[in-house]
């Protein structure tokens, strides 16, 4: 075999695996959970999103806001999830932030930490501690304090952020913020305004 | 035997790099190129579609030793970038946490990777300087 013909072989050889590789992997739908309480905007809306973030990620908070501002301009045309997907290699209060706004999804106050947590994210990143800041948030946010630790001591709460990441992984999720809009994925804020734009053309 | 090493080690670095990026959604390593703010949109997509094939590309030639005086060069140049684009990007001091080399498997800081990235360059062109001794145990050498 002559090496023209080799180097085409070979060629031919890693695209045949890597195709085939992304066959095998290929990567699910990802489905709506209507009964979640991690959800704002109309469920009949025409674009539905759902968003995988960690609340320690900087982007995540920038899409955060963004997001906010653009469903109060459309708030019949849009429907939000949020999915957890902390980056525990990246981020040391990646979990502890999760668990804090599972649990307060629990008592219906998701979106009031939420409201209260992004915006001071910056502060409580570079805490070694940030649970006395966190707790003060719940407080402010209404949370009832019994309730909220008993969650954060169940497993409960932690498998649910174990299992919605595990989810975020097998639909091939590596960063964050990674959205699906009608289940098309796009990563990072800027993404997400370039396909927004498709479907609000003059936003 | 030590520039085949290093040639093997060279290989393989794109080699992982490139696998990384290609088994997962397109849309990862995109987010990566837009974080580094150098390319137009239609820039920033055709690159992430395209670059990872390159980098699987220039890996397997370079650990095989096929076309080795031309794979070392093109490994050469892609070092080169990725030097010139991560210290833009630091100067910049653009908000990157991860460079995003290695797709999701890998997570290095940008400081560290340009570090590694200016190593790796300089016994790259140790092999271009030596490429008798780097075509040692390749398939070039079965060929020639």
């Amino acid at each position: 075999m002559n090496k023209w013909l080799s180097t085409l072989v070979i060629v031919l050889a890693l695209v045949g695996l890597i195709v085939g590789a992304k066959v095998f992997l290929a990567h699910k739908k990802v489905e709506i959970d209507w009964q979640m309480a991690r959800a704002k905007g109309n469920p009949q809306a025409h674009v539905k999103i759902v968003e995988f973030i960690d609340f320690q990620c900087p982007a995540c908070a920038y899409g955060i806001n963004f997001l906010k501002t653009f469903i109060d301009k459309h708030p019949q045309d849009v429907y939000l999830q949020v999915r957890y997907f902390p980056l525990t290699n990246m981020h040391r209060h990646a979990m502890i932030s999760a668990l804090y706004s599972e649990c307060a999804a629990r008592q219906g106050k998701f979106w009031a930490l939420d409201d209260l947590m992004i915006p001071q994210q910056q502060q409580w990143a570079q805490l070694i501690s940030p649970e006395p800041i966190f707790r003060a948030m719940a407080q402010q946010a209404g949370i009832n304090l019994d309730q909220l630790d008993t969650c954060l001591a169940s497993d409960s709460a932690r498998k649910v952020i174990n299992d919605e990441k595990s989810l975020g992984q097998s639909l091939g999720i590596n960063s964050t913020p990674t959205y699906f809009i009608n289940n098309k994925m796009v990563v990072g804020v800027k993404s997400l305004q370039d396909e927004l734009k498709n479907y609000f053309p003059g936003s | 035997m030590l520039y085949v090493f290093i040639r093997v080690m060279i290989g393989s670095i794109f080699l992982v790099s490139g696998v990384g990026k290609l088994i997962s959604p397109y849309q990862n390593f995109l987010y990566v190129i837009q974080a580094y703010q150098v390319l137009p949109s239609w820039g920033e997509v055709l690159t992430a579609q395209i670059f990872p094939w390159i980098e699987l590309i220039v890996g397997v030639f370079v650990f095989l030793g096929l076309w080795t005086s031309w794979s070392v060069r093109a490994a050469l140049v892609l070092f080169g970038i990725f030097v010139v684009v991560v210290g833009q990007a630091l100067i910049r001091h653009l908000p990157l946490e991860s460079c995003g080399c290695f797709g999701g498997w890998i997570h290095f800081k940008p400081q560290t990777v340009i570090v590694l990235d200016s190593i790796s360059l300089l016994l790259t062109f140790l092999l271009l300087r030596s490429l008798v001794l780097t075509k040692k145990f390749s398939l070039d050498s079965y060929f020639d």
